[in-house]
């Protein structure tokens, strides 16, 4: 579980608070989509919960003990580096100490990516590339998977592929989700709850609710929008 | 010319600084710090300047200077994130301002034209060991931080996140870099040195092959010019330095000449 109380985070070099009064608890099994504009603190918020770097003022309390964690592709990626896929995998295996082996295979197979293991991951596509940072995080046996806009830069079809792949994480593995959003429908489609930024602030509600409030505000109350 | 006891130090010597400079190069290039490699090299100057001020071993103390350069580079990182190459300027004014005033005031008692171009006749059995031990430690530390160091030079908040302790594996292989610089000046010189750090894994990566394949090809390339450099130079009585820096260019034009056949072979 994770315990948000009443959080304030400011970078060193600025008096306005990036984050404002943030409340948010976290159960296992959740899985919870962060919406918000670009500049609302999603990443920010991902980097405290990630203990990248400490709040200002409140509280955070987080019980997961392993957590796995895929970044923003293009952010990341520098396409060029000369590196295969085992030799992602194999790196993260041994810094996390893990004994077993086949655990570079069986997350493979969870992906679907098998048969890419000796590629150079400059050459797969954006989609393909996702799915190994997601079996990357799957083989430490995370209790919580973050994900930061995991269908950026990447086709509908993959997308469509990726979000099947986290939703059956979550539901069969129990694996308890929270990612940054920028996918409107796949965070409706998928999430138990959506955590809306804007301002600073932020209000956990659940997707059907923020649908409504997103139709009343988009169309002043008038009517339907279609997502 | 195996006769002579500095040409079997000096062909010692090139061998290891062949495997080392490119494995620590490896991860400079990748990281994309190899102008931190070129910094380092040229603070050596002052290391190597002091300890011949002082009359102490000029490796030794070109390692202990560049390693608080190194360090210094790291720690000023934190305070200019944005603006990298501006530290580097700091530290090569620093360093090169100190190397420059020992030397022209006439304080370093020895020929510092050496360090600066490379030489293999000056090669000592003292030398030999200092860099034995010196490159040994280093391979040894790379060895134990192999798979750290693959995976913050791939995805640094990737390891962050997953419990490397980034910031202290920075630290120790500053000091990597610092002892591989050291163990190098004196065969191939502080001005061309990063020509043995960053060509090398530069050339490698023309065959787009996997990490460790991509630093075997390194360590092979590097053996080939260095050995190739210390031929030549032998027989055309000139500075080592300077001729396995155009190796090295060299084979790697060659690299790109044979990557093109290749393609244009298989698109036929």
């Amino acid at each position: 579980m994770i315990e948000i109380r009443n959080l304030y985070f400011s970078y060193s070099n600025q008096s306005m608070y990036v984050l404002n009064d943030i409340n948010l608890v976290v159960n296992r099994g959740d899985y919870i989509s962060v919406l918000g504009e670009n500049g609302s603190g999603k990443s920010t918020l991902m980097k405290l919960i990630l203990k990248m770097i400490p709040p200002t003022a409140g509280n955070l309390k987080n019980d997961f003990s392993r957590i796995g964690y895929v970044p923003q592709l293009f952010e990341s990626l520098n396409t060029q580096f000369p590196i295969t896929v085992y030799e992602i995998l194999d790196s993260y295996r041994k810094t996390l100490k893990i004994k077993d082996k086949n655990c570079i295979e069986n997350a493979l197979a969870i992906v679907n990516m098998s048969a890419f293991k000796n590629k150079l991951i400059g050459t797969l596509s954006g989609g393909q590339r996702q799915k190994i940072f997601i079996a990357r995080a799957l083989m430490g046996q995370p209790d919580l998977l973050i994900l930061d806009e995991p269908s950026s830069g990447i086709d509908i079809n993959s997308q469509d592929e990726i979000y099947r792949l986290i939703k059956k994480i979550n539901v069969e593995q129990e694996v308890t989700v929270i990612s940054v959003e920028h996918n409107l429908k796949a965070a409706m489609d998928n999430s138990s709850h959506i955590y809306h930024l804007k301002n600073g602030g932020g209000h956990l509600c659940k997707p059907v609710d923020y649908i409504n409030d997103y139709v009343k505000s988009s169309t002043g109350g008038r009517g339907n929008v279609s997502i | 010319m195996f006769q002579y006891s500095f040409m079997q130090n000096a062909f010692i010597i090139a061998l290891l600084i062949s495997i080392l400079c490119p494995v620590v190069g490896m991860f400079l290039v990748l990281r994309r710090y190899s102008m931190i490699g070129d910094t380092l090299a040229h603070s050596s100057l002052a290391g190597v300047a002091i300890g011949l001020m002082l009359g102490y071993n000029p490796i030794i103390s070109a390692f202990v200077t560049t390693s608080v350069f190194g360090v210094l580079i790291e720690i000023l990182r934190t305070y200019y994130k944005k603006y990298a190459e501006l530290i580097l300027s700091v530290i090569l004014s620093l360093s090169v301002g100190i190397a420059i005033t020992i030397i022209s005031s006439g304080h370093a008692h020895a020929n510092v034209e050496t360090f600066l171009f490379g030489s293999i006749l000056t090669v000592t059995r003292v030398d030999l060991w200092t860099v034995l031990a010196l490159s040994l430690f280093s391979i040894a530390v790379i060895a134990i931080f192999y798979n750290q160091l693959v995976f913050i030079t791939f995805d640094e908040d990737g390891a962050k996140i997953a419990g490397v302790k980034v910031k202290w594996i920075n630290y120790i292989f500053a000091l990597l870099v610092a002892a591989t610089i050291s163990v190098s000046i004196q065969i191939v010189g502080v001005l061309v040195l990063s020509s043995l750090i960053a060509l090398p894994p530069a050339t490698a990566l023309q065959l787009n092959k996997g990490f460790k394949a991509t630093l075997a090809f390194s360590i092979l390339i590097s053996m080939i010019n260095l050995i190739s450099g210390l031929f030549i130079s032998y027989y055309m009585d000139a500075a080592p330095g300077g001729v396995t820096a155009i190796m090295s260019v060299v084979t790697l034009l060659c690299v790109i000449v044979f990557q093109k056949f290749k393609d244009h072979i298989r698109q036929k």
